[in-house]
């Protein structure tokens, strides 16, 4: 059985590396006493993969990790774990929904696209404008062997106005293509003719979502059961 | 509070590591200094990722937080990045758990475990806002006290501490917090509560220059070991449960200061640990319990305690570790069950290449113990092996130097020899690290002169030059830092305004040898006036009166003159948990040593 988990980054944790995170991640499994399944060998590892890494200083309320339970552990219920989950989390991180995943592919090569909302962008709004309606737009992304130029245009599914601050835009994330989205940030700000500092404009994912019969869904509504969500919480990126 | 925005938005965006100066970790304690009775700064003078590590430190948080009417919260030294950040947009030292500037703290608390952090404490100060000179603080001003290792010579800062504790902090941070509590519900004045605190047992008050004997936990198993530590979200350099099994050791190696000062051997009980092993692995999630000491193989039970951590977390992919293996204790049986060692390869510390020389440093390992414990690791499949030597020990002679450079071939030799039979003879590496000896006080060698920097410099090339051989890797601590580490290790007060000095020229984490800046020192001291090699350099005579005098370490002079005159004939004193006692001083009454099997004496 895999449990799938949604978690927060918040304010205080989204300077915490994704290395850190993923630690605290497991550390708060061993401290719940979630009946994970472990790896083979000299130091046993307990497994469980996250959808795809965050970058330090970004903040998220969309962060997926899926865990492999024990078959011959204790059961467990989704709502048992989400519980014993979310009170072992340090400060800063909170679970907000859980489910059984009975899908095949692992969570990283499902997702293909991530929402994100960044304030302090409002000398943007018409750059962004322009920006979508282009075929193309070439600029520098960072990619894992360094930077290169690419077509961002194709990489961004969307870009909304929220207020008059902030920008709201879904991008492509996963392995098949991937756009930081500090990197759309500058390219836009190369767009308007403006010096953006990006580090200071505060970026925090919304979302990560995979594409199901062309459709943007959530990594919970796929192939997945027993939903649990936290009281009063609200998933930003489907209101 | 500080400017939490300019913090978040600003500040750390732009520095490397930004973790180490948020908090808010897991277990950590939030209660405002301001509703509390007393409240305490504890400041390490290292990075956060160091200091997270030392245990002393996580223990005196524990103590300090579990008594509601105090709270303790932590700094660290910013790294240089962040403090160029903190200086320009005005943002003070401040605790990681409530942002509260340090200067709004009752104690600011300072941890001195080397040497080489002294300018970080002068650097946290001034970021604090508090006056360096302990004469220059007033009224409102935190009261800057300072304990761990480098208390038990505190005079080359003395200037910069109103007090120091001397000794085993558990009960004395107690005795302290309580004071200032009482002393600020009676309304007294600043200087009146350093003045009451500096009676209290154990506290040292370098204005009053009064001799002090240090504090001693008699019963380790009665004294408070923390349930719960903070979680850090970097990787601390230690980043485990770390149980203390015991405090001190017996071997008494003549150089070794930790292994004087913590004297007697006091342990923890086998129940205890275990109790204390499952509400931290249950309050940590780590996985891995690593069992500290100085020399935890000496631990009375150790392959008891061992085995029932292992049989408990094997399979809840929890490790069980033992850091400081050493050469004559070692167990095979008991390396294997503690599989974690194997990932980092295995250290040996003989410490000195010759017979003549280990029994002159009173390591009672002889070459077949080294040889024999080697040829168990490559048997059973390491293929790394660590060896620690030091050099520029009193009475070392060049052919000291050869036995270091043919000690580690042989065991190279012999790994090759062993792993050629399957075929892995490429395989086998020894790693060499050499340091130098750095007389400290308390130790039976704290007369001697450490060798001149030109000399170590000598002794260093003449051993790379007999070091070049395909799977050897030596490495040499940095001549410079040992020096300035004897000169502050063995000064007077003398000293204090070139510690200044170098801090205001930008000294700074003087022992990462990436931040290290010997010509900025060099600089620091021409621009006062004082030779660091008087300190370092210079040989005491018994009867000569040492800097370090008035404070009582427990181990009586008596008996570290007999021990410097024994090295002086390389003759061993043997250890006092197996042989007779050497009486050394520091079994005080009332000492509780061993817990299982026979007492002590
Ligand atoms: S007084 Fe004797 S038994 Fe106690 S630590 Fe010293 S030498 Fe050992």
């Amino acid at each position: 059985m895999v449990l799938r988990v949604r978690i927060t980054k918040g304010e205080e944790a989204r300077f915490i590396s994704h290395l850190g995170f993923m630690r605290a991640f497991e550390r708060a499994i061993r401290r719940a006493e979630i009946p994970v399944a472990y790896s083979e060998g000299y130091h046993p590892l307990p497994k469980f993969s996250f959808a795809t890494a965050l970058g330090v200083g970004i903040s998220s309320e969309a962060e997926y990790v899926d865990i492999q339970i024990d078959p011959d552990g204790p059961k467990i219920s989704v709502e048992e774990a989400f519980d014993a989950l979310d009170r072992n989390m340090p400060p800063g991180i909170a679970v907000v929904a859980a489910c059984w995943y009975l899908g095949k592919p692992a969570l990283a090569s499902l997702i293909e696209y991530a929402s994100y909302r960044a304030s302090g962008c409002g000398a943007l709004h018409e750059a962004a404008e322009e920006f979508m309606a282009m075929d193309a737009s070439l600029g520098t992304i960072t990619t894992k062997s360094g930077e290169k130029e690419e077509d961002i245009r194709k990489l961004v599914y969307s870009i909304s106005m929220a207020d008059d601050e902030s920008l709201e835009f879904i991008c492509a994330c996963g392995g098949r293509a991937h756009l930081r989205p500090d990197n759309l940030l500058v390219h836009l700000s190369s767009i308007a003719g403006v010096e953006c500092d990006v580090k200071r404009s505060r970026i925090h994912r919304t979302g990560l979502f995979v594409v199901e019969d062309g459709e943007l869904v959530s990594p919970m509504d796929y192939k997945c059961k027993d939903l649990v969500i936290a009281k009063g919480w609200m998933p930003r990126e489907l209101s | 509070m500080i400017d939490k925005k300019v913090l978040y938005e600003e500040i750390l965006p732009s520095v490397s590591q930004p973790a180490r100066y948020v908090g808010n970790e897991l277990n950590s304690v939030r209660r405002s200094p301001k509703e509390v009775e007393a409240s305490i700064l504890l400041a390490f003078p290292d990075v956060y990722e160091v200091g997270m590590s030392y245990i002393g430190f996580k223990i005196l948080y524990e103590i300090v937080n579990n008594i509601p009417e105090f709270v303790a919260e932590r700094a660290f030294a910013p790294w240089p990045d962040m403090e160029a950040q903190m200086r320009l947009r005005e943002i003070p030292l401040y605790g990681l758990e409530t942002y509260e500037p340090a200067k709004s703290f009752d104690v600011i608390g300072f941890t001195l475990q080397y040497e080489l952090t002294y300018t970080n404490v002068l650097a946290m100060l001034e970021l604090a806002g508090v006056p360096l000179e302990a004469d220059a603080r007033h009224e409102g001003d935190p009261i800057v006290i300072a304990g761990g290792p480098c208390a038990s010579n505190p005079e080359p800062m003395a200037a910069f501490f109103d007090l120091l504790v001397i000794g085993d902090g558990e009960e004395a941070i107690v005795d302290l917090m309580s004071e200032v509590a009482r002393a600020k519900r009676e309304g007294a004045k600043r200087a009146d509560i350093v003045n009451r605190l500096a009676v209290i047992d154990g506290v040292y008050c370098p204005r009053l220059k009064n001799p002090v004997s240090r504090r001693v936990v008699t019963d380790l198993d009665e004294a408070e070991f923390p349930r719960k530590f903070v979680v850090p979200f970097l990787e601390a350099v230690h980043d485990r449960v770390a149980l203390e099994v015991m405090r001190g050791c017996t071997r008494g190696c003549r150089f070794c200061q930790a292994g004087m000062i913590y004297r007697p051997v006091r342990e923890r009980g086998l129940d205890n640990l275990c109790s204390l092993a499952k509400d931290l692995v249950k309050s940590t999630g780590y996985d891995e319990i690593s069992l500290l000491s100085l020399s935890s193989a000496d631990y009375t039970q150790v392959e008891e305690l061992s085995r029932k951590l292992v049989q408990e977390y094997a399979d809840k992919g929890v490790a069980v570790s033992l850091p400081s293996l050493r050469v004559d204790s070692f167990s095979l049986e008991l390396a294997k069950e503690l599989e974690k060692s194997r990932r980092t390869g295995l250290t040996f510390a003989p410490e000195a290449g010759t017979q003549r020389m280990r029994d002159v440093i009173n390591k009672g390992v002889t070459e077949e113990d080294l040889m024999s414990a080697a040829a168990d690791a490559f048997e059973s499949g390491w293929d790394l092996i660590k060896l620690y030597f030091m050099i520029g020990l009193p009475y070392e002679e060049d052919e000291d130097l050869d036995g270091i450079a043919d000690l580690s071939r042989r065991v190279l030799e012999l790994g090759r020899n062993m792993a050629g039979k399957r075929n892995k003879a490429g395989r086998v590496r020894v790693n060499v690290s050499v340091s130098s000896f750095v007389p400290k006080p308390h130790t039976p060698f704290q007369w001697h002169a450490q060798n001149s920097r030109e000399e170590l410099m000598r002794k260093q090339n003449y051993l790379k030059e007999r070091m070049r051989v395909r799977g050897l890797t030596v490495s040499f601590h940095n001549v410079e830092a040992s020096f300035l580490e004897a000169a502050f290790a063995r000064g007077g007060r003398e000293l204090a305004p070139a510690i200044a000095r170098a801090a205001a020229l930008g000294c700074r984490f003087d022992g990462w040898s990436d931040q290290f800046r010997p010509d900025l020192w060099a600089q620091a001291f021409k621009d006062v006036g004082i030779d660091p090699s008087a300190w370092a350099n210079k040989s005491y005579a018994y009867d000569e009166p040492l800097p370090w005098d008035h404070i009582d370490m427990g181990v009586s002079k008596r008996f570290l003159v007999r021990e410097a005159e024994r090295a002086a004939r390389a003759e061993l004193t043997p250890d006092c948990r197996t042989g007779a006692c050497a009486a050394c001083g520091a079994c005080a009454d009332g000492v509780k040593t061993r817990l299982a099997g026979e007492a002590w004496r």
